[in-house]
C-alpha cells in the first residue's frame, strides 16, 4: 500500500463540497438505513461510517452517500475501498437507463485512480475498485449498453470469485438487473436478478439494496405481483432514505394497491418535507392524489392537493415539481369526469420544461370536448400542439409522443361533437395504440386518463358495449384496479347484456370505494345495482 | 504521477448525477461530436459532418436523429446509396421518425424513384393523423416532381 497524502483527500474533499449544495440535500445522519455489513480492513473508527455510506448506496441516496464516503477517506486516508463506492455512485440509478454523465465519469475515474494510489488491504477491496472501473473504461468510446454490459460481467465475476460475500452477490444482481432491455418482455435480466435476491432476501430480510433491487426487478407490469413482499418491508428497513419510502410505490401502483401506495407516499412526504426536498416532496403527493381517487377518497385528495401546492423551493432543472403541479389538479377533476369543471381549470406556472402545461391544457381541451365546446377544444388542442412542436425542437420524443397521444384522444371527442363516429375512433384507437408503446414514465403514477380507457367510453357511447368491455379489460392489464375502469366496465356490461360481468364489477367498484370520503354518484350506483 | 493527475482531475471536475427527471434530452448538449456535426451541417461542411455524426454514433448507436443526420449529410454530398442506407437505419430505429421519411422520400425523388416517395408518404399519412409538415413538404416534392416530368 503507497502512502496518500493528507492533501490528496482534502482537495478530494473540497472538489466534493459543491455537489452537497447543488442537490440542495441535507446531510442528515441516521442509522435507519437498514443492515449492511460490508466486509472491510479500513480503520476501526470508519466502520460504522463506511457501512452507513453502502447502505445509502443502496438506497440511491447519492448526494449523502457521497458525503459519508468522502468523510471516510477523509478520516482514513488508507480506506481505499471507499472510492469504490464514489465511482459507483457516479454511475447514477443503475436500472434508469442513463448512467454517469460525462463529468460524472471523468470525475469518477480519478476517483478510481486515486483508490488505486491508496492501494486496498486485501485483494477484493482492489477487486471491488477494479469490477467498477469496467463501466469507466474507455467511457467517450462506448454506448451505454456497451458499459452496462461490462460493468455487469466484472461484477458477476466478483460474485464468482467471492462466493461467501453477500454483498458482491447483491450488487452483482444488482447490475445485472441493469442490463434489462425494455424490448424484451420476457424480463429476463430481471428475473435472474431476482433469482439471486429472493434467496438473499431470506438471509437478510433487513437488508435494503436487496429489498430494493427486488422491487425494481419486479418493475414491469407481468410480474409487480411478485415485487409485493419487497416493497411491503422497503420502507421499514430504511425509513430515513426517502427513496425507501416512496419506490414501494411503484410497485403498489403496478398492482392496483392504492391503500399501500397512499400510506407509503405520505411519509415519504412528510420526510421530503421536513428534509427540505421539495421535488420529493410533489412526486410522492402525486402518487398519493392518484391512490386517494382510486379509493374515492376525493376530499383527501384535494387536501393532498391544497397541501402539495404550499410546498416551495423546487429545483426548476427537473421537471419532478412542474409535472405533479399540472397534473394533481387535473387529476381531482378528470378521473371524476367533472368535465365543466375540466374546462375551467387554471394553467399552472410556466417552467424551462415544455411539457410543464400540457396536463392542464389536455384536461381543458378533453373537458370542453366532451361538454360539446368543440371551439374552446380546438383552442386548446392548438394549444397542444404547439406544445408538442416545443418537445421535438428539443428532441424530446418521449414527452412530445406523449402529448401527441393527448391531441389524438382530444380530437377523437372534437370529432364524436361533430358526430364524426368513424373518425373519432379512428383516432382514439391510434392514441391507445400509441400510448401503449411509450412506456409510463417514472414520474407519474399513470396518466391523467388512459388512452385506452377513453376509446372504452367512446365505444359506449356510440352503441358498441361489447367492444367498450374488451377495451377496459385490455387497459386494465397495464393499469389495474382503476375506480374508473371498473365504473365504466360496468355500464358497458350492463349495455351488453351481461348482468352477470355488471355485477362483478359493481362489486369491485364498491369494494374499493368502501372508505369513500363523499358520495360520488358511481357509488351510489355501485350500492343499487348491488342490492 | 497517477496521483497528482487524480488530485487535479478530482480538483476541478464538478459532480453531475445523470438524473431521469432531468428536461434535457437533446443529444447536443451531452456529446460534443453531435454537438459539432450539427454545427457542421449549419456551415453545408457537409464531410465533417458525417465524420463527427458517425462519432457520435459509435456512444449513440440507437440513436435515431444520428442516422437521420447521417444520411442527410450523405445525400448533400451526393452520395445517395449511403444517404439511403442511414435513412433507413434511423426508420428502422425509430419507426415514427417523421424527419427521416420525408428525407429519404425526398433522395427517392433525387434518383428519379417516385414509387419509393410514395410510400415514405404513406408512412407520413399514418402517422401524421392530425397533419404534419413533413407530409406536407412530400406532398409538394411530390407534386413537383410530377410537375417536372
Amino acid at each position: 500500500m503507497k502512502p496518500v497524502p493528507r492533501l490528496a483527500v482534502s482537495v478530494l474533499c473540497a472538489a466534493l463540497a459543491p455537489i452537497a449544495l447543488a442537490h440542495d440535500e441535507p446531510a442528515r445522519e441516521s442509522g435507519r438505513l437498514g443492515k449492511v455489513t460490508f466486509e472491510n480492513s479500513c480503520a476501526p473508527e470508519v466502520q460504522a461510517k463506511l457501512n452507513r455510506s453502502v447502505a445509502m448506496l443502496h438506497s440511491f441516496w447519492y448526494s449523502a452517500a457521497e458525503k459519508s464516503f468522502t468523510e471516510v477517506i477523509s478520516e482514513d486516508p488508507a480506506c481505499g475501498v471507499a472510492t469504490w463506492g464514489l465511482a459507483a455512485i457516479l454511475m447514477s440509478n443503475p436500472l434508469a437507463g442513463q448512467g454517469a454523465s460525462a463529468q460524472g465519469a471523468q470525475k469518477a475515474m480519478a476517483a478510481i485512480e486515486l483508490g488505486r494510489v491508496m492501494g486496498t488491504r486485501t485483494e477484493r477491496e482492489r477487486d471491488y475498485i477494479e469490477a467498477v472501473a469496467a463501466y469507466y473504461d474507455d467511457w467517450a468510446n462506448k454506448p451505454e449498453r456497451a458499459r452496462q454490459l461490462a460493468r455487469a460481467e466484472a461484477f458477476q465475476k466478483l460474485a464468482a470469485k467471492y462466493p461467501r460475500d453477500d454483498e458482491a452477490q447483491i450488487f452483482a444482481a444488482l447490475y445485472t438487473a441493469g442490463t434489462q432491455q425494455q424490448s424484451d418482455q420476457t424480463y429476463a435480466a430481471y428475473l435472474k436478478a431476482a433469482a439471486v435476491l429472493e434467496e438473499e432476501f431470506r438471509k437478510y430480510p433487513d437488508h435494503p439494496g436487496v429489498a430494493h433491487y427486488l422491487i425494481h426487478s419486479y418493475d414491469a407490469p407481468p410480474i409487480a405481483a411478485k415485487g409485493i413482499p419487497a416493497a411491503r418491508l422497503y420502507a421499514g428497513i430504511a425509513p430515513d432514505a426517502p427513496h425507501a419510502l416512496h419506490m414501494p410505490s411503484h410497485i403498489f401502483t403496478r398492482v392496483g394497491a392504492w391503500e399501500e401506495s397512499a400510506a407509503t407516499n405520505k411519509r415519504s412526504m412528510e420526510v421530503a418535507k421536513a428534509g427540505g426536498e421539495p421535488d420529493e416532496a410533489y412526486h410522492a403527493n402525486d402518487y398519493m392524489v392518484y391512490a386517494y381517487l382510486q379509493l374515492g377518497r376525493d376530499a383527501e385528495a384535494r387536501r393532498t392537493v391544497e397541501e402539495a401546492m404550499r410546498v416551495q423551493g423546487s429545483n426548476p432543472v427537473r421537471f419532478v415539481a412542474p409535472y405533479a403541479m399540472g397534473a394533481m389538479p387535473a387529476r381531482l377533476v378528470v378521473e371524476r369526469g367533472l368535465w365543466d369543471q375540466a374546462m375551467q381549470l387554471p394553467m399552472p406556472p410556466k417552467s424551462n420544461w415544455p411539457a410543464s402545461q400540457a396536463n392542464t391544457r389536455f384536461a381543458r381541451a378533453l373537458g370542453a370536448a366532451r361538454s360539446g365546446n368543440v371551439g374552446m377544444a380546438r383552442e386548446e388542442l392548438a394549444q397542444l400542439a404547439q406544445i408538442q412542436q416545443a418537445l421535438e425542437d428539443k428532441k424530446d420524443k418521449y414527452w412530445a409522443t406523449e402529448v401527441e397521444v393527448q391531441r389524438l384522444i382530444v380530437a377523437g371527442w372534437i370529432a364524436r361533437a361533430q358526430k364524426n363516429d368513424d373518425d373519432a375512433l379512428r383516432f382514439l384507437r391510434a392514441a391507445a395504440d400509441l400510448e401503449d408503446r411509450n412506456e409510463k414514465h417514472i414520474v407519474t403514477p399513470g396518466r391523467l386518463v388512459p388512452a385506452r380507457e377513453q376509446l372504452g367510453e367512446l365505444l359506449i357511447e356510440v352503441g358498441q358495449p361489447k367492444a367498450a368491455l374488451a377495451e377496459f379489460e385490455t387497459s386494465r392489464l397495464r393499469e389495474p384496479n382503476r375506480f374508473r375502469n371498473y365504473y365504466m366496465s360496468a355500464l358497458a356490461a350492463e349495455g351488453a347484456g351481461d348482468r352477470a360481468s355488471a355485477r362483478e364489477y359493481w362489486g369491485k367498484l364498491a369494494a374499493l370505494g368502501a372508505k369513500a370520503d363523499t358520495d360520488r354518484p358511481e357509488l351510489v350506483r355501485a350500492k343499487a345495482a348491488l342490492q | 504521477m497517477r496521483g497528482a493527475a487524480a488530485i487535479a482531475l478530482l480538483a476541478f471536475a464538478a459532480a453531475v448525477h445523470a438524473d431521469p427527471y432531468e428536461a434535457d434530452p437533446d443529444l447536443a448538449t451531452q456529446d460534443a461530436d453531435y454537438a459539432a456535426g450539427k454545427r457542421a451541417v449549419d456551415a453545408k461542411d457537409w464531410a465533417s459532418a458525417v465524420e463527427r455524426f458517425k462519432r457520435a454514433a459509435v456512444r449513440h448507436p440507437e440513436n435515431a436523429d444520428v442516422q437521420n443526420f447521417i444520411g442527410y449529410s450523405y445525400r448533400n454530398l451526393k452520395n445517395y446509396e449511403l444517404a439511403f442506407t442511414h435513412y433507413k437505419r434511423a426508420i428502422e430505429l425509430d419507426p415514427r421518425h417523421r424527419g427521416a421519411h420525408e428525407y429519404i422520400g425526398e433522395t427517392y425523388l433525387l434518383v428519379g424513384d417516385v414509387a419509393g416517395a410514395e410510400r415514405h408518404l404513406k408512412a407520413l399519412r399514418e402517422i401524421c393523423l392530425l397533419g404534419c409538415e413533413e407530409m406536407k413538404d412530400l406532398e409538394q416534392a411530390i407534386a413537383k416532381s410530377r410537375a417536372a416530368r
